[in-house]
């Protein structure tokens, strides 16, 4: 964590150092240039105008004028002469024979030379300064062979052709400025730099000679050079182009620069600055060095010996960087102090914040497994303690709870066993067989009475699948195990609605008059044989644990006494039928067969022609309505046959029915007002539902005694098909609303209905799952309703007819 | 060690010199018929200046011009630092030098009234009144003979003309130039070939 905070306060330190560093560097180094090109154009100027007032002496029309005549003598003489004068001149020379030393050093030419070296003969402002005259060290003159012709003193070789100044100097004749690097010179006892001016004839023509200067070099430096310092190191130094030093405060004159690789980088041709490996001074630290050439002076070393001389400004990286090293030492000794006292403090802090906190996160561990049993102790007299009480406290009302929860728990899971038990001495002690089965068909529980039923001992059949102990055939195996699937997806919903389904058509098997319809049964028949005995069976969905899969249940009613039963009643109920319908032929016909017999007595005995006429007539009227009778019964007997269902519009029924209707009744003032909607078809026998529709539009017209206003309409709604009769006649009295759909209610006179017709209509109705109703007010008119379920929803407003 | 040609010109000019002294200057004429194999140092001079302006001008025109012109390299005065051509008047110096450093006696430079460098001033009165001659009346040369001791020589001032652009350019502009209103085809200053009479 420490270093969280101390390693971006050191990267911090280090990157301000390396910043202030680079800034003083750069700083610095122009500031080293600057210096330096001062410097070099000061003291390039002092030796132009030393070169300038050196070669005023060359000018001296005597000094020419003297040259000349050597110059004469030597060229118009004979050589071999000269070159024996030559040694024997050498050799006075070496020996300082004061005759031969005399005209050298006193004669005319020396004297002048005198002169202007101490500047008696110069004008005043062209006499050489103090400083460049006590710096002079040698001032003579050559002839055009480099013989001595004149000199300040006797310390000068005699002969100088084969120096190198004397060579550049003389330049065969052509004359050029020589200025010679600094070197030791062992006559002068010192090292010197020379500066040779060649003396050239009075018409510019040739040279005549050369004027050669040697200076001190240290001396000559010094006064532009050695004055200049800065700081305790800063300083000014001169050197030419091979690093060898001209001049400078510390490292000794004619020395080279140790360190070869700082030379390139301080002697370009021009000014500027440079970081350097290496001080130049022997040290190894990297430096700061300004440099310039000396722009005039070099052109001239140039031609003479192919170097340059520059000037170097330098100062040591100690005292370069010292106040910025010495400001990071200090910074970084409060620093460690800092870090130290961070420390101290923290091992403090930890001590009285850390270590509690400490013992209450192991403590809070223990609670966490419910295994701190004693009291958490900590005394520091601050918000730790009154925390520790706090977790102390929670720590026991967590303990009770628990305790409570454990007591829960236990009885939560008493009565969780005596449900399983219960549920199971329920399953047990139901008489109908009661089988759970998995997802798998795989038995996982039967009842004793499935176990009875299907003859197999407790447990026997456990972890077997359904379909090996129920023995099916392969087409009602398939069926169950489809109703299996679908039970595991159906919903609790769909399911109740499908049972309320299932029980309306048990109900419906047990109406004696309903007709048997074969294919239906085979559809919805849930039955099963198992060991010869029928049994009624049902699936329920059991809910699974979680995780688990979906529970199915089987509960099968044993229905093999019912069906038997059943099939007694039903033929009792045929048999009362018919019974009841016999009276009823033998009511209907007795009537008009009574009338018959009278008249057909009553002719026996008239005589009048007439009037047997008369009474015959009404035999074959009696006759007549006996006949419409008897159609009626065969009729109802031949609608009763089985005939194949199939899809049944009843917009045309209607219609058909009305046209029938309309044939046989005599109806012509009778106002028929139609609203026929799109309505699906649905599935019956035409001719049924066409001749229930004929009984009731029947009714409605003999009901308005063939006047006022019949009404027929069909709508559709929500799967339902809707037919209204409606007739504005008498209406029918409330008590007998609820007897009108009895056999043999009739409200029509003896001879004119048999009472069955609404009987049978709404026999039809209920056969194709319809139903009907009646509503009437007495002395406004009946409406008849009948609603049938739709075998698919409507074709759309433009397909209907 | 003398060559030939020196010895001819050792020779020849106090001959030359001889003959004009004592009967004065002959016509050309007369000149012709006689046997002579010396040729005068005007003449001299004259065929040296004709070649040396001829080099002068290819190197101005043709050499620095194109150069220039094409953006390859330009003529300048630190030409040696600058990796560039020397000026046509540092061409005509250094060849001078040149001839100088063969050691056959003849020299010749350039100098001015108005010089960029002080040393290309003239060096004594006679160069100076040359140099005023020639301003005067450029198509003259101006000729003398000069001595140093013993020594004689022959002098020809030859007038020198800003011949290029270039030139009036660098001294109308250069900041030591004593004078700055020259125009193409001005007397800037003049050749002086310098011919050694005795050695």
């Amino acid at each position: 964590m420490l270093l969280v905070g101390i390693l971006p306060l050191l990267i911090g330190l280090v990157m301000a150092f390396l910043q202030a560093r680079k800034e003083i560097r750069e700083v610095n180094g122009a500031s080293f240039q600057a210096l330096a090109v001062e410097t070099g154009r000061k003291l390039d100027l002092v030796i132009k105008e030393e070169e300038a007032k050196t070669r005023r002496i060359t000018l001296d029309p005597e000094i020419i004028r003297i040259l000349e005549e050597r110059r004469d003598v030597l060229l118009d003489g004979d050589e071999a002469t000269f070159k024996d004068q030559l040694d024997h001149e050498q050799e006075a020379w070496i020996k300082k024979d004061p005759k031969f030393l005399h005209p050298i050093t006193q004669g005319p030419l020396a004297k002048i030379l005198e002169g202007h070296y101490r500047g008696t003969i110069s004008e005043k402002d062209l006499s050489f300064t103090v400083v460049t005259r006590s710096a002079t060290r040698a001032l003579y003159i050559t002839d055009i062979m480099g013989r001595l012709m004149a000199s300040i003193h006797t310390k000068v070789p005699y002969t100088n052709k084969e120096a190198s100044w004397w060579k550049g100097a003389f330049n065969k004749g052509i004359g050029q400025t020589y200025l010679e690097n600094v070197a030791f010179d062992n006559l002068l006892d010192t090292y010197t730099f020379s500066l040779s001016i060649p003396i050239m004839d009075s018409i510019g023509y040739q040279a005549i000679g050369v004027l050669h200067r040697a200076y001190d070099a240290k001396e000559f430096f010094a006064p532009s050079i050695d004055i200049i310092g800065f700081g305790k190191t800063g300083h000014v130094m001169l050197i030419d182009s091979q690093g060898i030093v001209l001049s400078c405060p510390l490292l000794p004159t004619g020395k080279r620069i140790e360190d070869a690789r700082v030379i390139p980088l301080v002697t370009p041709r021009h000014p500027g600055w440079a970081p350097t490996p290496s001080d130049g001074h022997g040290g190894t630290e990297t430096s700061i060095i300004g440099f310039t050439p000396l722009p005039s002076v070099s052109r001239i070393t140039q031609q003479s010996t192919g170097t340059a001389w520059h000037m170097f400004v330098w100062q040591s990286s100690e005292e370069l960087y010292g106040p910025i090293q010495n400001l990071f030492t200090w910074i970084a000794v409060f620093g460690a102090i800092s870090f130290g006292l961070l420390i101290t403090l923290g091992s403090i802090s930890a001590g009285r914040i850390v270590t509690p906190i400490r013992r209450l996160q192991a403590a809070a561990k223990l609670i966490g497994k419910g295994e701190l049993r004693e009291p958490i102790v900590i005394k520091t007299g601050d918000e730790i303690e009154e925390l520790a009480d706090e977790v102390n406290r929670m720590n026991q009302q967590l303990e009770s709870a628990f305790k409570q929860l454990k007591s829960h728990l236990a009885s939560k899971t008493e009565e969780v066993q005596y449900l399983q038990e219960s549920t199971t001495q329920i399953l047990d002690s139901v008489p109908a067989p009661v089988i759970m089965l998995d997802s798998d068909e795989h038995i996982q529980y039967m009842n004793p009475a499935s176990q009875d039923a299907f003859g197999l001992g407790n447990g026997a059949a456990e972890g077997k699948k359904l379909f090996e102990i129920l023995k099916t055939d392969t087409k009602m195996r398939q069926k169950l195990q489809q109703e299996i699937q679908d039970i595991g997806q159906v919903k609790a919903e769909s399911l109740s609605g499908r049972s309320t389904q299932e029980q309306q058509g048990a109900s419906q098997l047990r109406d004696p008059l309903s007709p048997e319809l074969p294919m239906a049964q085979n559809e919805d028949n849930r039955t099963l044989n198992i060991n010869n005995r029928i049994y009624c069976y049902d699936w329920f969905p059991v809910k699974a644990r979680p995780g688990e899969n979906q529970r199915i249940g089987l509960v099968l009613r044993d229905t093999t006494e019912e069906t038997r039963l059943h099939e007694r009643l039903s033929q009792n109920e045929k048999l009362a039928s018919l019974g009841v319908l016999t009276a009823g032929i033998g009511h209907e016909l007795n009537n008009p067969l009574v009338g018959v017999i009278g008249f057909g007595e009553a002719i026996l005995e008239e005589t009048d022609t007439s009037q047997m006429k008369e009474f015959a007539k009404s035999i074959v009227e009696r006759g007549k309505h006996m006949a419409a009778i008897i159609q009626d019964f065969t009729g109802q007997v031949r609608r009763q046959s089985y005939g194949r269902l199939s899809q049944v519009n009843l917009n045309e029924q209607l219609t058909q029915a009305l046209k029938l209707v309309q044939l046989t009744e005599d109806i012509p003032s009778l106002d028929i007002q139609t609203d026929y909607q799109p309505i699906p078809p649905i599935q019956g026998q035409p001719d049924d539902i066409r001749q229930a529709f004929v009984n009731l539009i029947k009714n409605a017209v003999q009901a308005m005694k063939g006047g006022d206003s019949l009404f027929l309409g069909t709508q559709y709604t929500e799967g339902l098909v809707t037919i209204t009769i409606r007739d504005s006649g008498r209406g029918i009295p409330k008590p007998f609303l609820n007897k009108v759909f009895d056999p043999f209610f009739t409200t029509k006179r003896q001879g004119e209905g048999a009472g069955l017709g609404l009987t049978i209509v709404r026999k039809t109705v209920t056969k194709y799952g319809g139903e009907i109703r009646v509503e009437s007010t007495e002395g406004q008119g009946t409406t008849f309703l009948m609603t049938f379920p739709a075998s698919y929803p409507p074709p759309s407003k433009e397909e209907s007819p | 060690m003398r060559t030939s040609w020196q010895k001819v010109i050792f020779w020849g000019g106090p001959i030359l010199l001889l003959l004009f002294i004592t009967a004065g200057p002959l016509s050309s004429k007369e000149r012709a018929t006689e046997p002579s194999d010396f040729i005068p140092p005007e003449r001299v001079a004259d065929y040296i200046h004709a070649i040396i302006e001829a080099d002068r001008t290819i190197y101005t025109r043709q050499v620095v011009g194109r150069m220039q012109e094409k953006g390859i390299v330009s003529a300048e005065e630190h030409w040696e630092q600058k990796n560039g051509l020397p000026l046509p008047a540092q061409f005509l110096l250094a060849a001078g030098r040149l001839v100088a450093e063969k050691e056959r006696g003849i020299r010749y430079r350039l100098i001015s009234l108005w010089p960029i460098k002080e040393r290309n001033g003239p060096a004594t009165d006679f160069e100076r009144k040359g140099l005023n001659a020639v301003v005067k009346n450029p198509d003259q040369p101006h000729t003398g003979i000069v001595t140093s001791g013993k020594r004689r020589f022959f002098q020809a001032l030859y007038a020198d003309r800003a011949i290029a652009k270039a030139c009036i350019d660098c001294h109308n502009t250069h900041p030591l130039s004593p004078k700055r209103d020259f125009k193409l085809n001005d007397v800037m200053g003049a050749i002086v070939i310098t011919i050694p009479l005795n050695r």
